[in-house]
């Protein structure tokens, strides 16, 4: 098939010279890269990545469920379908356009900045936490739109047949309705912190370097940002990376499978 | 366990514009095996849903054994249910699934997974309790599901059209195996369902619901032999409308002269109802005369085989011959058509009614 | 445990059962909060964003900034760069996930997991991880490859007019999203029933791919043609760290000088993308309810 031979030699060639860099160093076999890329600010970086992401992921997989929660809820069909059509866009907006959106609203010349005057009051969305309220514009819609079909796949048979053995509302979600939601839950998490955690460009265009991010770190290293006899840390570090995102994906697709196979 | 007596009483329930109950009522004796009947949107799975305390009537009570329990909430009541289909939890196994109501009420481990063992071999499935809702077959989910639903020995069961997801085999022996274990039980039950076939041979009484109301409660005999109004004469069985004259207390009909059922209308052409098996065809043989009509169709069905006879007035007849006569009358065939000597049910022609043989519905 | 009705009756009787109108209050009130707050989130960026572009400081409101997106440097070309790059993405991802995704379906479906697994890949593997994997190979070429004549194709497909790299890392990028809406298509159309029709009546195989498949898997290569131009019209970590001046890139450059054109264009573009997936979901619904 031609598709598994483009794929072979566009993807698996970058992946193999990938691995193949990590573990050279001055022209022999070493570890030492990968050694580099766990330590000092490396490690910062690599950790405020995976702090980040997994506070996204948290926050953004509570809010989407509630968000979700309402509009399945909701007797307005216009309510939802708008609200799902919104969500499908807002979930693919990342990018620059994003941080100049934010920034334009929140940022020092901000327009609510401004209007509030928020400037006096220390406000910076420059920082770590700026940044979470950034990443979670792209991620509560995603939660949503991973949620929904979830809730919607909870019978109504299966409360009344609760109600029917003698079970309150709060022992049908207890032992069945949460149950049944948490691989769909889990899953959109393990989503959301997968795509935080890749996120590059927001970050780029908003904050430069002044929040430790393993992404920006790689861009640095890659631009020449970095000492000579180092360039190979950029592919450790871009290593440590897939290690994470695999770990990642190796959650999430056996909870998807469960969760696919119960809301049939 | 005992049955209990259930009563409707003048239960009346709208959903917006479309009235679901208007006025039901209905008795239950105890220990009964009723079936609710009715084209979909007649209101049976409505009457169901307010004994459950899934729906409130608007009007109306529903009693248990005397007691008005119109306002008690849904897991409150005695009352066992088993649903169309995938109400099973799927996150449970069966055994869980079957005791769940017992965990509800906090009852031990080891007392629950043995009530629920004992469950499962009443249903005939003994040994699927580890299974998973998704690891069973569709029939074998149902018989969970009615473990599930006799778990906390209601003094009601109620039966949501149970089978109507299921296979035509599966349906038939899971049909009569929920007979047998409801007679040996003696439990009241209500069984909701549009298919007649399932209703006349599983229930001790049948009713018949139309737009919300009761047209019928009888036993499955009488409710074929002797329909009291045409929608059901119409709904159970297969039935022909033919064009007859009325003088007196007799009727005319394909040229002959029967007794009418019950009282005859005031109206002098009416429509005459009669049963395939009511109606006699011979084929004419070669030689012999011209013959009523011919033979367009004929579908055998084993012990019988149903014609569809084209009559030389344009109208057309349903008749059963025995199945092994059934070569004799292959399309095409000439054939004479009477009827059997016996009372016939008339009805006003009603304004649309052409006297055309019905749409052929199951058999029954 | 069998008679529990009685017990609940004497309660109803007492009045303790909640009131009919008073229940689905509650919720009620915490979905109308959980709604607007949403609301607020979601449009006061959208809204800030639109009066930083339309506000000069003392003068009011002013479209000058959209006008000046047209005339500012670089907006043209990198523009007609990034669609360029969209449609050579687009087709090439059809040529290669169309073949096979019919393949997979009707003559080898033991190939299907590979597939599957072929195109998740790209969804594990961060972009910058594969653009660091790239770059590394583009950088060692010269030293070993100068010789022969794939150095040549090396230099070609860095081209800086058309960077042909580009499209190919597009492809792989693009590849997830376009393989699952042409398998979603294909699976709606039954392929298997349909070309054993056309088979049948007699048509060849290509005459089956072209006359059959195809015009009845317009909408789902539609949506998978959609995501990739939207894909290759956002994309800024590959083109940047490569150094290609693609749309994205241009908007960042430009914002370091010109802020409020900057802001003007991602209010642009954002509306572009927007009316782009608008009638890409549009069209699918169109689809499930014609069918």
């Amino acid at each position: 098939m031609p598709l598994l031979v483009f794929v072979v030699i566009v993807f698996g060639v970058p992946m193999l010279v990938l691995l193949g860099g990590t573990f050279t160093k001055e022209g022999a076999f070493s570890t030492a890269n990968l050694t580099e890329s766990l330590q000092g600010a490396y490690l910062t970086a690599l950790l405020g990545s995976v702090k980040i992401s997994a506070l996204v992921a948290v926050l953004g997989g509570v809010l989407g469920t509630f968000l979700a929660q309402a509009v399945v809820t909701s007797r307005f069909r216009t309510l939802r379908e708008a609200v799902l059509t919104a969500s499908g866009v807002l979930a693919n907006f990342g990018g620059v356009p994003l941080a100049f959106a934010w920034i334009a609203t929140l940022g020092n010349s901000g327009v609510v900045t401004t209007t509030l005057g928020l400037g006096q009051h220390g406000w910076s969305l420059y920082n770590f936490w700026g940044l979470t309220l950034v990443y979670l514009y792209f991620s509560i819609p995603l939660q949503v739109l991973t949620v929904v079909p979830a809730l919607d796949g909870l019978r109504p048979q299966w409360r009344e047949a609760a109600q029917n053995n003698g079970a309150s509302t709060w022992q049908f979600w207890r032992y069945v309705g949460i149950p049944v939601l948490t691989p769909a839950l889990l899953g959109g998490v393990v989503l959301l912190f997968g795509g935080a955690f890749s996120a590059y460009a927001t970050a780029q265009a908003m904050v430069g370097s002044t929040v430790p991010l393993v992404t920006l770190k790689i861009a640095d290293a890659l631009t020449g940002n970095v000492l000579i006899g180092h360039e190979n840390v950029a592919l450790a570090l871009s290593l440590d990376m897939i290690v994470v995102a695999g770990l990642v994906m190796a959650v999430y697709l056996p909870l998807q499978r469960r969760s696919a196979r119960w809301l049939r | 366990m005992n049955g209990a007596r259930v009563e409707f009483r003048g239960l009346r329930r709208r959903f917006g514009s479309t009235v679901a109950l208007d006025g039901l009522d209905l008795t239950v004796e105890p220990g009964e095996l009723i079936a609710l009947l009715g084209p979909s949107g007649c209101g049976k799975t409505t009457a169901l849903r307010c004994l459950a305390g899934f729906e409130q009537p608007d009007e109306g009570e529903v009693l248990v054994d005397g007691a008005d329990i119109t306002r008690v909430p849904a897991n409150r009541r005695d009352a066992g249910m088993v649903f169309q289909s995938y109400s099973l939890f799927p996150n449970l196994n069966a055994r869980d699934n079957v005791s769940f109501g017992m965990r509800v009420r906090k009852a031990p481990t080891a007392k629950r997974h043995a009530r629920a063992q004992e469950l499962l071999e009443l249903v005939g499935l003994p040994s699927v309790g580890e299974r998973y809702p998704h690891q069973l077959s569709g029939g074998q989910q149902q018989r969970v599901a009615l473990a599930r639903a006799l778990a906390l020995e209601p003094r009601v069961l109620l039966l949501d059209e149970p089978l109507s997801a299921l296979d035509a085999k599966v349906r038939v022996t899971l049909r009569e195996e929920i007979r047998r274990l409801q007679l040996s039980l003696g439990i009241t039950t209500i069984f909701v369902t549009h298919d007649q076939e399932e209703a006349l041979s599983m229930a001790d009484r049948v009713a018949v619901l139309r737009d919300g109301r009761l047209e019928q409660v009888a036993d499955p005999a009488t409710l074929y032999d002797r329909p009291a109004t045409p929608f059901v004469a119409e709904f159970v069985g297969a039935m022909n409308h033919l064009t007859g004259l009325v003088s007196g207390d007799r009727v005319t009909v394909l040229g002959q002269t029967l007794p009418v059922e019950g009282r005859a209308p005031d109206t002098a052409q009416v429509d005459v109802l009669v049963r395939p098996e009511a109606v006699l065809v011979t084929p004419v043989d070669a030689s012999g005369a011209e013959g009523d009509g011919i033979v367009m169709v004929s579908s055998f069905r084993g012990s019988t085989a149903r014609l569809r006879v084209h009559l030389g007035d344009g109208t057309e007849v349903l008749a059963d011959v025995p199945g092994h006569d059934s070569a004799r009358f292959a399309p095409g065939t000439a054939v004479r058509v009477g009827l059997v000597e016996r009372p016939v049910l008339v009805s006003a022609r009603s304004e649309t009614g052409a006297a055309t043989a019905v749409p052929e519905p199951d058999v029954v | 445990m069998a008679s529990l009705t009685p017990q609940v009756t004497t309660q109803v009787a007492t009045g303790t059962a909640p009131a009919r109108g008073g229940r689905p209050r509650r919720p009620r009130v915490w979905r109308g909060v959980v709604l607007v707050l949403a609301a607020v989130y979601f449009l006061v960026p959208l809204i800030a964003s639109f009066v930083f572009t339309v506000e000069v400081p003392n003068q009011g409101f002013s479209l000058d900034a959209y006008g000046q997106i047209f005339s500012a440097e670089g907006f043209g070309g990198s523009l007609l760069l990034s669609l360029g790059l969209g449609v050579a993405t687009i087709v090439l991802v059809l040529l290669l996930t169309l073949p096979a995704a019919v393949a997979v379906r009707l003559g080898a479906p033991r190939l299907r997991p590979v597939l599957e697994v072929v195109c998740t890949l790209p969804l594990v593997v961060p972009p910058i991880t594969f653009v660091a994997g790239i770059s590394t190979v583009l950088r060692w070429g010269p030293d070993y490859l100068a010789t022969t004549p794939l150095y040549q194709t090396m230099i070609a497909v860095q081209n800086p007019d058309f960077p042909v790299v580009l499209v190919l890392a597009y492809v792989v990028l693009a590849l997830p999203f376009a393989y699952r809406s042409l398998d979603a298509g294909l699976g709606a159309i039954d392929v298997r029933t349909l070309s054993e029709a056309a088979r049948n009546l007699g048509a060849s195989w290509p005459h089956v791919l072209l006359r059959v498949i195809i015009p009845n898997m317009r909408s789902a290569m539609a949506s998978a043609s959609f995501l990739t131009l939207a894909l290759v019209l956002g994309e800024f970590t590959i083109a940047r760290l490569l150094s290609f001046e693609t749309f994205p890139n241009w908007i960042y450059r430009i914002s370091g000088s010109q802020a409020q054109v900057s802001v003007a264009v991602s209010v642009f573009s954002l509306l572009i993308t927007w009316l782009l997936l608008l009638a890409l979901s549009s069209a699918g619904a169109r689809q499930r309810s014609g069918s």
